[in-house]
């Protein structure tokens, strides 16, 4: 259980020294609580309130960066079993699979497709992660040879899989400075391996046979420093997904702290499923063999959905668009940048067939009830929107549509804005028949 | 040592039954129970496997472009089309959309009545209908579907907080259950659920329908309502131990979907991804439309289930 | 005349004879219920006579069952256009229309009028106003007589040409009550109050019925159902009412309510004008507004004194009101209901605010005598008049509390003498109900009320308004948290049984404790009401202030959302709010409504008032002479000065600096931890 800002204030020297860059040791307090402070800024703790702070206020996950460079991506540090009481705050990457085995061609192919695909949505770039590669041929030469032809990019962040210490080792030579994950760590190999995360600083995939075997795999590395470990949950979905539940939970109440590392997923026989399943629950790494075009986009829009802050709606960037192609005398819809909002309008409109502008305020994100209620949605708001996206160049009328809403405001938009307000539909549903029987145009 | 750990569960989610066999007073070759479940999604040993229900309609003309070019032979027979989906799909359960019942000025009641009977000829599994979506309409429309299903536990939806009372009314006069609906939030889900049962609806015969948000235009809303009705349930809240249910249809009209070049690949992702996710956050009934979607889903829900803990 | 009571007691050994005398019984054909006020009943499925006249004599010779039994042995052939006993499957269909609310409620009436058109008009009336109608007896040959069409499908459902038929009436609520009420077999307890509660009936009787069925109609009233007469019958439990009450009666007693659908007025009313103001140049009049004396009030008033949908207006109308001018305007409202209570009044006040903003043409602003009102010349010109104004409040009204209201009277006042005096009394309302809050303790209710609007993004936050604890917006009284709840019992706003006292002190009860684990899901297993260290409240994020402590001073803080400067914790509102909303539980932090600072058991746990060492100036010159009573009634002498403010200070070393020189009580007060 998370320490209250006030256990935390408990332990803190009380001196208001102001030396964290805190004005009072209470404020410092709240920071830690909320993990957004590093117990170590303040310089008078005592050995005490280092070891309960530092175990408290450390995320019960491990942080993580794999790769180097602008494609490299950081996993762990979660703090929560459900999105909904705070957020999920790392992504799982999601990485391609090859084999050593592969020709040339189709392993330079599979790179460009991880390095190039794109998918834009709500002004993010949705991408892939990067490369794993297997050593399905048990050489050293025909592996590290895998291994060379995707880091020519020198970009991808790489997932190297060989349990053979001497395979894995030719690999490491290659590419072991850019910070890959390497595994399967078991038992029978951990020793080497661990000297490799110590040499290389790399991070290791832990594979128990359950999760006992598991926990003893975490607890060695430790003993051996090396702290940068990743639980290999994989399996049938199913058991992944009780085994992963069962890790976070433990992890999260500091039970265990052997599983409090981002866990693993192959998913190269559950497919699409898998990876879904992995985004919803848990994985920090998820190995695909490459998917179509279409389930590439589903996987990741679902992972973009699952990590969106629910606290902080997705935003839509505040503008004037166009619904179909609008002329000077078509219709002006309002509505506010909750990206919820935005979309549903937009289905709506685009289904009466006609052309039309959307006039998108900044509310932060909020929708319309809450930010009339927050006065996020004001006259002020309006008429700055309306000057800023020049929408008296776009149209010759002065009439907008508020959103149902928004109705309140209707009499201070006219009279700030000098533009004519309609109230619109408090349903986007009803939009159609709004335009049709009160509009009827 | 073996890893346990207790979240404090307090309650399960009430079991409910739906479609009635000979012995149970129906026609069906099968009824199911759902819900019973004790801890999370496939989580420990309790409850019953989540349930694919095929959905078809009665009127194609609203129905998403690319099912209807899947479906192109039967899109006009719903009998048919029901029949398809039991024998070549397999799907558990059949959902026929009285989609004609949503045109301006509907009046054929006697014709939607010959629709279902004739689905409920051609196929033996237990039936969910979708009806109207009107008060002017919704009286007559539940009244006789319930009448023309009776004994048979169909399930009958969709109740709203603004328009509820016929759909219930049909589920007690005629022994159905109801589908609840609510705008993705738990609240709301649980003041429908109350207004229901002052209507006279069991506890036991009402579904949750949390509203499923396509996938990328507010899905992860209905990811974390399921979840949160979920967790409330175990907790206790009984107001909301009934299961749950997911219609990811909005997926398949999305601009991803819909200008994808590969249409139906995309159509099948985009279903498959949603009710996956679903079932991990609780649904245990998955309503999908094209029928491609199908086969991957039961593959997906077989091996979240097979090595769950005592079945 | 005839004697009720007479008549029933000889009805009923009438009908004791009657049953001696019977041999055979056969059952009613289409129906899964054998003869279903029996089964009903005794749960017994009587099958012929001897096991028949068991059951009546087991059931202490009930008229109902008497009744039922001699039909079902009698001669059962009925002619067009009479139904007798009705089949299950139709009784199924008329089930499924009263729980959808196709159908309001059941009527019965029997024996035989007098006129023909007395009885045409109740059934035109119960008609309109969506009722299913039984009839048995001569009332349908009268009926028919005049030219009034009888027939399920017409709703008056013509049953038998005697009115002992009505036991098919009876017949159908036993039926009607094992379908969809759950109601077992047997279990007349349950049937009693399903009928009571559910089955909305009553019954309307013309003279000329026999002794037996005057018992049978009489035996009705076990079932919560009201007999009502227009002459003809004296004493008993029977009802006499005029003519034209009649219908209008039935339904008050039962609760059945005609929802009001459109408004009667030439302008047009919607949410969607709401927020449209009336410029000067657009106005043609206004009232009010510190121009002319205006008020606003809302009473309940006695069934008797409220006629549904009238409004007067005293003084001049619109047309005799000067253009351009301020006139006066004294709006009273008075509403009836059985529902309704004191209580609400001022929160069904507020809403005509609302619901003269929804007029395109009018607009409202403020409450209570400060209320100023205007009336674009486009709706005079549309022909909107004063009496609209009541024409809309009354139509309002009943649509948007239905469950509440059942009749709404407008008095409008426009004479410049007559509103003075009423004003009075107005305001003499308004003091009344500002004390009967002001004078609340939680100690003097057993039943708080939650808030949880807020899960939509703070998912466990639970309010627990007490009447002593306002809600930590600010917007909610623990009578508006009732209100709400009665008005809405499904809603976000629920009661919750205080249960054993933990510590009257800090304000822990073991019900409050029991419902917020519940309400927020089990993520908050304790809710300490009074204090701010020990399990407090759950903040949301709309909270008015936040309570925070000081530990360096052994006080609290509180900041306002409208003070933006910087505090002495170091923070200012918008970084603190961002803290610990959300809907955590957050010890040493509270979020509070303003009024809660005014409280007797604001952090009593604590120490209360006294704690306080700085609070923004807006908020102290807002709460000033309140706060000074407070300070003086807890015999505090001094102590509004020592609390300091930014003016004096914003950093925590010139806030210990200024407490020690004014020697702040709080200083030596038991730790705070």
């Amino acid at each position: 259980m998370a320490l209250k800002a006030l256990d935390i204030y408990k332990l803190l020297p009380k001196k208001n020294c102001k030396e964290c860059g805190d004005q009072t040791c209470l404020t410092f307090a709240m920071k830690l609580a909320q993990g957004k402070g590093e117990p170590d800024a303040c310089p008078y703790l005592d050995d005490n309130a280092k070891a309960v702070l530092g175990a408290s206020t450390r995320p019960p996950i491990q942080k993580i960066t794999i790769g180097m460079g602008s494609r490299a991506f950081t996993v762990g540090e979660e703090f929560v079993f459900y999105r909904h009481e705070k957020t999920y705050y790392h992504q799982p990457g999601i990485v391609y699979l090859i084999s050593d085995m592969d020709t040339e061609e189709s392993i330079r192919e599979v790179a460009r497709q991880v390095r190039e695909n794109c998918l834009t949505r709500i002004g993010i770039d949705l991408l892939l992660n990067g490369v794993a590669v297997r050593a399905d041929s048990g050489s050293g030469e025909q592996f590290s040879r895998a291994v060379r032809i995707v880091s020519e990019g020198g970009d991808l962040p790489l997932v190297l899989i060989a349990p053979d210490p001497a395979v894995m080792e030719k690999a490491l030579e290659i590419c072991g400075n850019y910070a890959p994950v390497i595994g399967p760590v078991t038992p029978d190999n951990v020793t080497e391996f661990c000297e490799f995360a110590r040499k290389y600083g790399v991070t290791l995939v832990l594979k128990g046979d359950d999760l006992p075997g598991l926990a003893t795999l975490s607890e060695k590395c430790l003993s051996q420093k090396v702290q940068n470990l990743m639980l290999d949950l994989s399996g049938s979905s199913g058991r992944y997904v009780r085994e992963a539940t069962l890790t976070r939970q433990l992890a999260l109440s500091r039970e265990v702290t052997a599983f409090g590392y981002p866990v693993f997923m192959d998913a190269s026989e559950s497919g699409l499923s898998g990876v879904v399943t992995g985004i919803a629950k848990f994985a920090s790494v998820i190995v695909t063999p490459p998917l179509q075009k279409p389930e590439m986009d589903a996987a990741l829009v679902m992972r973009q959905n699952i990590y969106t802050d629910p606290q902080k709606p997705i935003q839509i960037t505040p503008g004037l668009y166009r619904i179909g192609t609008p002329g000077k005398d078509d219709l002006v819809f309002l509505t506010v940048n909750f990206s919820l909002t935005y979309f549903t309008l937009q289905g709506y409109l685009e289904a009466t067939r006609r052309s039309c502008w959307l006039l998108i305020v900044d509310t932060e994100g909020m929708s319309v009830l809450t930010a009339v209620a927050a006065g996020k949605l004001n006259e002020f708001v309006i008429k700055d929107a309306i000057t800023l996206f020049k929408l008296a160049d776009e149209v010759n009328h002065k009439t907008l549509i508020i959103p149902g809403y928004a109705s309140p405001l209707s009499g201070r938009i006219e009279e700030v804005s000098g533009w004519n307000v309609i109230v619109g539909p408090r349903d986007a549903a009803e939009i159609a028949s709004f335009i049709e029987e009160e509009l009827k145009v | 040592m073996n890893y346990t750990y207790s979240p404090g569960w307090t309650t399960a989610v009430r079991e409910v039954i739906i479609g009635a066999t000979p012995d149970e007073g129906g026609t069906r070759r099968i009824s199911y129970r759902i819900g019973g479940e004790q801890d999370l999604p496939f989580i420990g040993s309790s409850g019953h496997k989540p349930l694919i229900a095929f959905e078809i309609c009665d009127d194609p003309a609203i129905w998403p472009e690319v099912v209807r070019c899947a479906c192109t032979k039967l899109i006009d027979r719903p009998a048919d089309w029901a029949a398809y989906a039991d024998t070549v799909l397999r799907a558990d359960l059949i959902r026929i959309n009285l989609t004609s019942t949503k045109r301006r000025n509907f009046s054929d009641f006697d014709g939607v009545i010959k629709t279902v009977k004739s689905i409920l000829a051609a196929t033996s599994l237990p039936l969910l209908i979708e009806g109207s979506a009107d008060l002017e309409i919704d009286s007559e429309v539940y009244q006789r579907c319930g009448e023309a299903g009776q004994g048979e536990r169909l399930v009958l939806g969709t109740a709203e907080a603004a328009r509820y009372r016929s759909v219930a009314a049909a589920a007690i006069a005629y022994g159905h259950c109801v589908i609840a609906q609510s705008p993705i939030d738990v609240n709301l889900a649980k003041q429908l659920n109350i207004l229901l049962r002052e209507a006279g609806v069991a506890d036991d015969r009402i579904i949750i329908d949390p509203y499923t948000g396509a996938l990328g235009y507010g899905f992860e809303y209905t990811y974390s309502t399921m979840e949160r009705i979920r967790f409330a349930a175990l907790k206790g809240d009984m107001d909301l131990a009934m299961p749950l249910i997911s219609a990811p249809s909005d997926s398949l009209t999305v601009k991803e979907v819909r200008e994808s070049v590969y249409s139906h690949e995309a159509a099948i992702a985009w279903e498959v991804a949603t009710s996956v996710a679903a079932a991990l956050a609780g649904a245990v009934i998955l309503v999908v439309r094209h029928p491609g979607s199908v086969p991957p889903l039961k593959e997906a829900i077989d091996t979240l289930w097979t090595e769950k803990e005592g079945v | 005349m005839v004697s009720v009571d007479e008549a029933v007691s000889a009805g009923i050994k009438k009908i004791a004879t009657e049953i001696e005398a019977i041999t055979s019984l056969s059952g009613y054909p289409e129906t899964a219920y054998h003869l279903p006020i029996t089964y009903a009943i005794s749960g017994k499925a009587v099958s012929d006579a001897a096991s028949a006249k068991k059951v009546y004599l087991d059931t202490n010779r009930s008229p109902l069952i008497g009744n039922e039994i001699l039909v079902a042995a009698g001669d059962r052939t009925e002619d067009p256009p009479y139904t007798g006993f009705i089949e299950d499957s139709i009784i199924r269909k008329l089930g499924y229309s009263l729980v959808d609310g196709s159908i309001l409620g059941l009527a019965l009436i029997v024996g035989n009028p007098e006129k023909a058109d007395h009885a045409a008009a109740i059934c035109r009336e119960l008609q309109e106003k969506l009722m299913l109608t039984f009839l048995a007896g001569g009332v349908i040959r009268s009926l028919t007589g005049a030219g009034v069409k009888v027939g399920l499908e017409l709703r008056l459902v013509p049953l038998g040409k005697t009115s002992l038929k009505a036991v098919h009436f009876t017949d159908i609520l036993a039926r009607v009550a094992m379908m969809f009420g759950g109601v077992a077999p047997g279990d007349a307890h349950r049937l009693v109050s399903y009928a009571a509660d559910r089955a909305k009936a009553f019954v309307i009787v013309f003279p000329g019925m026999t002794e037996e069925e005057i018992a049978c109609i009489d035996a009705l009233r076990v079932l919560g159902i009201p007999v009502l007469h227009m002459g003809g019958y004296e004493g008993g439990n029977f009802i006499r009412v005029a003519l034209p009450d009649a219908v209008r009666t039935g339904m008050e007693m039962r609760g059945i309510r005609v929802q009001v659908t459109a408004i009667p007025i030439p302008m047009a009313c919607s949410p969607a004008f709401e927020g449209k103001a009336i410029r000067k140049e657009e106005m043609y009049a206004e009232f009010g507004g510190t121009r002319s004396p205006a008020f606003e009030l809302l009473r309940t008033a006695d069934q008797k004194e409220v006629t549904d949908g009238k409004v007067t207006v005293i003084g001049p109308e619109i047309d005799q009101i000067p253009e351009k001018s301020a006139a006066p305007l004294g709006i009273i409202v008075e509403v009836t209901g059985k529902a309704m209570k004191k209580e609400y009044e001022p929160v069904l006040e507020r809403r005509i605010h609302n619901f003269i903003n929804y007029g395109e043409g009018t607009w409202h602003s403020a409450q209570r005598d400060l209320i100023w009102v205007r009336i674009s010349r486009e709706a005079v010109s549309q022909g909107i008049k004063i009496e609209h104004l009541g024409k809309l409040l009354a139509a309002k009204f009943r649509m948007d509390f239905p469950t509440l209201v059942d009749a709404v009277q407008v008095t409008l006042i426009t004479d410049p003498e007559r509103i003075i005096g009423e004003r009075k009394k107005a305001e003499a309302v308004y003091q009344e109900r500002d004390e009967r809050i002001a004078g609340m303790k939680d100690s003097d209710v057993d039943l708080y009320y939650s808030c949880t609007l807020c899960q939509t993004f703070a998912p466990n936050h639970v309010c627990v308004i007490t009447p002593e604890r306002p809600a930590l917006c600010g917007a909610l009284t623990w009578l508006d948290g009732r209100t709400a709840y009665e008005m809405s019992p499904a809603g976000a706003n629920q009661p919750i049984g205080r249960g054993t006292v933990i510590n009257a002190d800090t304000g822990e009860f073991e019900g409050v404790n029991r419902f917020v684990r519940q309400a927020s899901h089990g993520e908050i297993e304790r809710c300490v009401l009074y204090s701010i260290m020990d399990a407090p409240m759950t903040c949301c994020g709309c909270f008015e202030a936040v309570a925070m402590i000081l530990p360096e001073t052994n006080g609290i803080m509180i900041v306002t959302r409208e003070y933006k400067g910087v505090t002495p914790s170091g923070m200012t509102f918008s970084t603190l709010a961002g803290t610990i909303g959300g809907g955590a539980q957050t010890p040493g932090f509270i979020g509070i409504s303003k009024g809660y600072i005014l409280s007797d058991r604001f952090i009593q746990a604590e120490g209360g008032l006294s704690r306080i060492v700085w609070m923004p100036s807006v908020l102290k010159e807002e709460l000033g002479n309140r706060l000074s009573e407070k300070i003086q009634a807890a015999g505090l002498l001094g102590f509004y000065e020592k609390i300091a403010d930014e003016t004096i200070t914003t950093d925590i070393e010139g806030l210990l600096t200024f407490l020690t020189s004014v020697d702040h009580p709080a200083l030596n007060m038991p730790p705070l931890f």
